[in-house]
């Protein structure tokens, strides 16, 4: 009954946005027709484009999600093949806080045939002498401890892989901690020899805070909607940094982790698409993550993501054009565009825009009705996302401040980001300072 | 002043303040990131950049 009332909810908000957003769209056309100024009038069709391309996506998405949940519910086979032996990765650097809970839950795996392998990169702190202290081999199982000269997350995964016995490489973060049966649910997808990477589900741990607990909210709508819709077609854009397994000849085939870029494992999924290999998403596979709970480290992660999926794109950027002969490639480098730069640059656009509307014509009741058309899609795409995930329903009363505030200084970092990565300005590593909070 | 008005009113003035504290943020950040860079030099790369021998350090 509870369900019933649930899904009653969220229909009768689905039906709402799509009435709001049909009186944004008669409000715009009211002001093209009733103004003269040809900034206006270009500003409304600017306007009225983006809301058109933000709903396909948002429709988009969401179908694709819940076709890929009734695909999953489906799909009842269970591959376990002992043959195959999975070599987790653990590069870490100065991690001397949150090693030692990450490492007990790499060797809490239910998964039979697994080897650890802790790749410490130049750490000046304790974290080789702690994870040394969780060595052993009992034959089907081993944890081993490398060390290696400082040389940034990329060298210490390669190196690492170079290393591994297994034939399915699962690369995590050292300041993640994974559940149990995370490996388990992954090996399964490997049953499909055109599968590459599996892309595992990211969750905030840390959500005491009202920061934190809007990280959480997009976590969970970027991860069921975003990345379970992309899974629907096999092409999921990015493989998580705190949880993903590769199958190790794919990664020779494209040469591994590349140096050149901050967005070592956004290039990596793009080199592994353009191959023509498939990527899916494994949403009960779960690391738990430390987020930010500070505005301005908040604003370093996602300035480095920023820069580092656009160096990325830019590396790529030949596949843009090859609509026909490589579809599959030609369409994640644009669907990236659209959500790392046009999106961005729209919104803050948009909101400028509306609010010389209303200083200019006194329409100031066009920018509550595009905040309410987009806030009714964050509130139904989080109803639907914690629906299926089993969340607290109460998280979704977050949305009205998530478009307001959250994303708007988010999308004002990536403005930033991206003006200075097309500028070529130079950026550091900038490593998030961790609190611990995983343990 | 009718509810519409109101609600349209405070939105854009959330909307307002909040680019502004967004850019201010970002600005902080990078602030923060520069001062941050400049404390972790060491003293081979601070004889680098100033092309000496030795650097002196004065006591404040």
């Amino acid at each position: 009954m509870v369900d019933f009332i649930k899904k009653i909810i969220f229909i009768a908000i689905m039906a709402g946005g799509l009435y709001l957003t049909y009186f944004s769209v008669n409000n715009l056309e009211r002001i093209y027709i009733e103004t003269s100024s040809v900034f206006i009038k270009f500003g409304v069709i600017l306007i009225f484009i983006f809301t058109i391309f933000i709903i396909i996506r948002y429709l988009m998405l969401m179908f694709f999600s819940i076709l890929q949940t009734i695909r999953r519910s489906a799909d009842e086979d269970f591959y376990l093949s002992k043959k195959d032996i999975v070599t987790i990765i653990v590069p870490c650097y100065n991690e001397q806080d949150v090693i030692v809970p990450s490492l007990k839950s790499s060797i809490a795996q239910t998964y039979p045939n697994l080897e650890i392998i802790v790749v410490d990169d130049g750490s000046s702190d304790r974290t080789y002498e702690l994870a040394k202290m969780f060595e052993f081999d009992d034959g089907h199982r081993s944890l081993k401890v490398l060390s290696k000269v400082n040389g940034g997350k990329s060298r210490a995964l390669n190196f690492g892989i170079q290393k591994a016995k297994g034939n399915l490489i699962c690369c995590v973060d050292a300041d993640s901690k994974l559940d149990k049966f995370a490996v388990e649910l992954l090996v399964q997808h490997f049953k499909n020899p055109e599968i590459a990477a599996v892309a595992g589900s990211v969750s905030v741990v840390n959500t005491d805070t009202f920061l934190t607990k809007l990280q959480a909210l997009e976590y969970i709508q970027g991860l069921n909607m975003v990345k379970n819709g992309q899974a629907f077609l096999k092409l999921v854009n990015i493989i998580p940094g705190p949880l993903g397994m590769f199958r190790k000849e794919a990664l020779e085939k494209v040469g591994y982790y590349s140096h050149d870029t901050f967005a070592e494992d956004c290039d990596l999924t793009l080199s592994l698409i353009a191959e023509g290999y498939k990527i899916d998403f494994e949403p009960d596979a779960v690391a738990h993550t430390e987020a930010p709970e500070d505005l301005l480290d908040l604003l370093k992660q996602r300035y480095r993501w920023t820069r580092g999926i656009l160096q990325a794109i830019k590396k790529n950027k030949k596949y843009l054009w090859h609509v026909r002969s490589k579809p599959s490639i030609s369409f994640v480098m644009w669907y990236m565009l659209f959500e790392s730069v046009f999106w961005p640059f729209m919104q803050i656009w948009g909101d400028l825009f509306m609010i010389y509307l209303a200083l200019s014509t006194g329409t100031s009741q066009l920018l509550l009705f595009w905040w309410i058309m987009f806030t009714v899609l964050d509130i139904a795409g989080a109803i639907y996302c914690l629906l299926i995930t089993k969340e607290k329903l109460s998280l979704a009363a977050y949305s009205t401040i998530y478009r307001l505030a959250f994303i708007t200084v988010i999308n004002i970092a990536k403005i930033f980001a991206t003006i200075e990565e097309w500028f070529n300005i130079e950026m550091g590593w900038g490593k998030l300072e961790r609190k611990g909070r995983i343990g | 002043m009718n509810l519409l008005s109101f609600l349209s009113f405070l939105i854009l003035a959330i909307t307002l303040l909040t680019m502004v504290f967004g850019v201010i943020a970002y600005f902080l950040y990078k602030a923060r990131e520069k001062k941050k860079g400049a404390a972790k030099i060491t003293y081979e790369e601070a004889l680098e950049l100033e092309k000496r021998e030795h650097l002196f350090f004065s006591k404040e």
